[in-house]
């Protein structure tokens, strides 16, 4: 098309004009709020009083309830001399009587500031591996490896924000999101008991059956959030072998019934 | 009870006691009102009193100095005119701009941020009004009146409507473009005064372009003269009475065009806003401008852009004439109100008077439970003053022309002060070099080539030039 002078002129005038009609994209602050994400934490502020005093008393509530750990807090010595951390990184989010009690030599009783306890991640990466390291799979991920400890281990969600490259933030808020995952541990533990009446009646066929059907094995690492252990004492002179839910003695699991009890219990558990 | 005193001295020291005493005990309000209370008094019985004795000599000499007063009156109006002109267009401007680039644009300052535009105007006033070391401080506070003069009084020529001017010069135009020219001189003034390299810069910048853009702008109106064969502006304008079919635009459509390019560049609005290019230069003669000397420049580029609008709609686009033929008589027998009297008043106060108490009523009775008395019928009478000056304002529509006219001018007018605005929410700004080689590589001979083509086809037609 040949050019046509003053064509851009018009058509500029023309979207502008649009423009005056159309509806407008101003949101009247004070009146009118936005509709923020459920997640959203307001916007950090530090505030001054009318004497020129920080209003901020320390709390440390900030620093505790940031969950990706950005906010960390310092200061000034009470002389001005140098800029300080007060504490150790791990210190960084304790409150003020917890700091206290710390100084004071005892031990500290919070689960929060001690160290998330190492665990064995071969099971994280067995499961990651399978999903193929990816992101987008993070529910599965996060239920696989529910499954495989009973509970999320702190250790395994850092690992798998390492490994996957999604922020440990993303995770954990995934992991709190879900009312199925948790962080506590949550464990049953089924105990067969090995004494000579109970081995005759066939405790250890049994015992071989829920191994088989949980995939563990007696004594050995729990899986699908139950543990399978020998009960420590048994009178002998049972008539048949003495299975027990948390203690509770389980007289109806047979040796053939056994497989399916404990898969369908292991079935519960996890969710 | 206390004796009468006996002396006049006792007198007037018991009465200046209970005075102190009282005006002691007063509170705040009450002394306001001892103070305002008797001025106001004195003032009512004074205007009373003069008015009798003062009113026929007045008269006399008003009807003997007709000339002197009407000068008088068309000064102050339009000085007073220019006010609410620029509070309009700052507000205009705000308000059109803001809605272009989708947003809502100010609406804290009275009803839809209406006020806005005067509490600038108050914010500029009371701000300091700052003279830099070594400038010609003479120089430098005339300059600001001589632009903002220079723009208001090319508006004693325009005629707002039938009898409505200052002025019917025979020469018109030419007054117009010569006062308007007037205002270079305001901006070399400022510029040269300032003591300021950026500010001499400027103001030859700004010089360089209105006198550039004043050649073209003066050229294209001039075939408008020669077809309506006189520079008053009356004239002009009686001279495309009819129909909008009438208006010279249609015998001058690149004349038109000219005009408004030159206007732009003349009124320094976008996209030929290189004066104060304020977001990429300094701000030009404008530079160690402060106060109400800075607003004045301000308000005279506003009033100007009001001008630029009035002249165009007054010469090209048939000025108070109405687009269409009015299909009715303007003097309607049965509605003379061009005689108001006593009795039209008292027709109208009569009918606000019951309107009021109707719709108030009405509202007081069906409008539930919430309506308080005063807030129905002060309701009541807002919606029936609303009406009643409606129903008062479309009588005066028919009956007076001038009313008529005021309407159509300001309506057009406004077209256009609107079509500015959106160009400059538009258009970016132009190149200084582009500036300068467009007005007198195109529109110079553009205006010219319309010129003889003008002059040319009224030979040739024959058209006989009406001498005034």
């Amino acid at each position: 098309m040949s050019f046509i002078p003053g064509l851009g002129i018009a058509r500029g005038m023309a979207l502008t004009l649009r423009r005056f009609f159309e509806p407008k994209a101003t949101i009247q602050y004070p009146e009118t709020k936005p509709d923020v994400a459920v997640r959203f934490r307001g916007r950090l502020q530090l505030l001054y009083d009318e004497f020129g005093n920080l209003k901020c008393e320390t709390c440390f509530q900030c620093a505790q309830a940031c969950p990706v750990e950005c906010i960390d807090m310092g200061g000034h010595d009470t002389k001005s001399r140098f800029y300080t951390h007060w504490g150790p990184a791990e210190t960084f989010g304790e409150r003020r009587e917890e700091s206290a009690v710390r100084r004071s030599g005892r031990p500290v009783p919070d689960n929060a500031f001690t160290h998330f306890e190492p665990i064995d991640l071969v099971a994280v990466e067995e499961i990651l591996e399978a999903r193929d390291y990816d992101p987008r799979e993070m529910l599965p991920i996060l239920e696989e490896v529910q499954a495989a400890y009973g509970y999320l281990p702190i250790a395994a969600i850092k690992h798998i924000g390492h490994v996957t490259g999604a922020p440990y933030a993303l995770v954990y808020g995934t992991a709190t999101y879900y009312s199925h995952l948790s962080f506590e541990r949550r464990i049953r533990t089924i105990g067969v008991c090995r004494c000579t009446s109970c081995l005759l009646a066939g405790s250890g066929r049994i015992a071989n059956a829920i191994g088989e059907a949980l995939g563990t094995r007696l004594g050995g690492r729990p899986a699908g959030g139950i543990a399978l252990e020998q009960v420590p004492v048994h009178s002998p002179g049972a008539a048949s072998p003495l299975v027990t839910l948390d203690g509770k003695p389980q007289p109806d699991v047979t040796e053939t019934s056994a497989a399916a009890w404990s898969r369908s219990l292991a079935k519960k558990s996890v969710a | 009870m206390r004796a009468i005193p006996a002396t006049f001295r006792e007198q007037t020291r018991a009465a200046r006691a209970f005075a102190e005493q009282a005006w002691s005990g007063a509170s705040t309000t009450d002394r306001l009102a001892l103070i305002l209370v008797p001025l106001a008094l004195m003032a009512f019985v004074g205007f009373v009193v003069s008015a009798v004795v003062m009113l026929g000599p007045t008269i006399d000499f008003l009807g003997a100095n007709q000339p002197l007063v009407r000068f008088g009156v068309a000064a102050v109006g339009i000085l007073l005119l220019t006010v609410p002109t620029a509070f309009v267009l700052i507000y205009m401007e705000l308000k059109v701009i803001a809605r272009m680039n989708l947003r809502v644009g100010p609406n804290r300052l009275g009803p839809w941020g209406a006020a806005t535009s005067m509490i600038h105007g108050f914010k500029v006033l009371s701000k300091e009004d700052f003279a830099p070391t070594g400038a010609d401080v003479t120089v430098f506070t005339l300059a600001p009146a001589v632009t903002f003069l220079a723009s208001v009084m090319t508006l004693l020529v325009i005629p707002f409507a039938p009898g409505i001017f200052g002025q019917d010069l025979n020469i018109g135009l030419l007054y117009f473009f010569a006062m308007g020219g007037l205002s270079v001189l305001g901006l070399l003034m400022a510029g040269w005064s300032s003591f300021n390299k950026y500010s001499l810069l400027g103001g030859l910048r700004s010089a360089a372009q209105i006198v550039s853009y004043e050649i073209p702008l003066t050229l294209s109106a001039v075939g408008v003269v020669l077809i309506a064969g006189s520079m008053s502006m009356t004239h002009i304008v009686m001279s495309q009475s009819g129909s909008a079919l009438d208006w010279f635009v249609f015998k001058q459509p690149l004349a038109v065009l000219i005009f408004f390019i030159a206007a732009t560049a003349e009124a320094n609005r976008t996209p030929f806003d290189l004066t104060e290019a304020d977001s990429e230069i300094v701000a030009g003669f404008a530079t160690e401008y402060s106060g109400m000397r800075f607003g004045f420049f301000f308000f005279a580029e506003y009033v100007n852009v009001f001008i630029m609008s009035a002249l165009l709609v007054t010469i090209f686009f048939g000025g108070w004439t109405a687009p269409f033929n009015w299909p009715w008589a303007y003097n309607l027998n049965w509605l003379d109100a061009s005689g108001i009297g006593l009795l039209w008043i008292g027709i109208v106060a009569v009918v606000l008077f019951v309107a009021t108490d109707i719709l108030g009523a009405a509202i007081w009775l069906f409008g539930g439970r919430d309506w308080s008395a005063p807030a129905a019928f002060g309701l009541g009478f807002l919606v029936a003053g609303a009406g009643v000056t409606a129903a008062v304002g479309l009588a005066c529509f028919i009956a007076f022309d001038w009313v008529q006219g005021i309407f159509w001018f300001m309506a057009k007018t406004y077209v256009f002060v609107f079509v500015f605005v959106w160009m400059r929410a538009t258009l970016p700004r132009v190149r200084v070099d582009q500036l300068m080689g467009f007005a007198w590589k195109w529109l110079l001979p553009a205006a010219l080539l319309n010129l003889f083509v003008t002059a040319a086809a009224i030979l040739i037609l024959n058209q006989p030039v009406t001498p005034r």
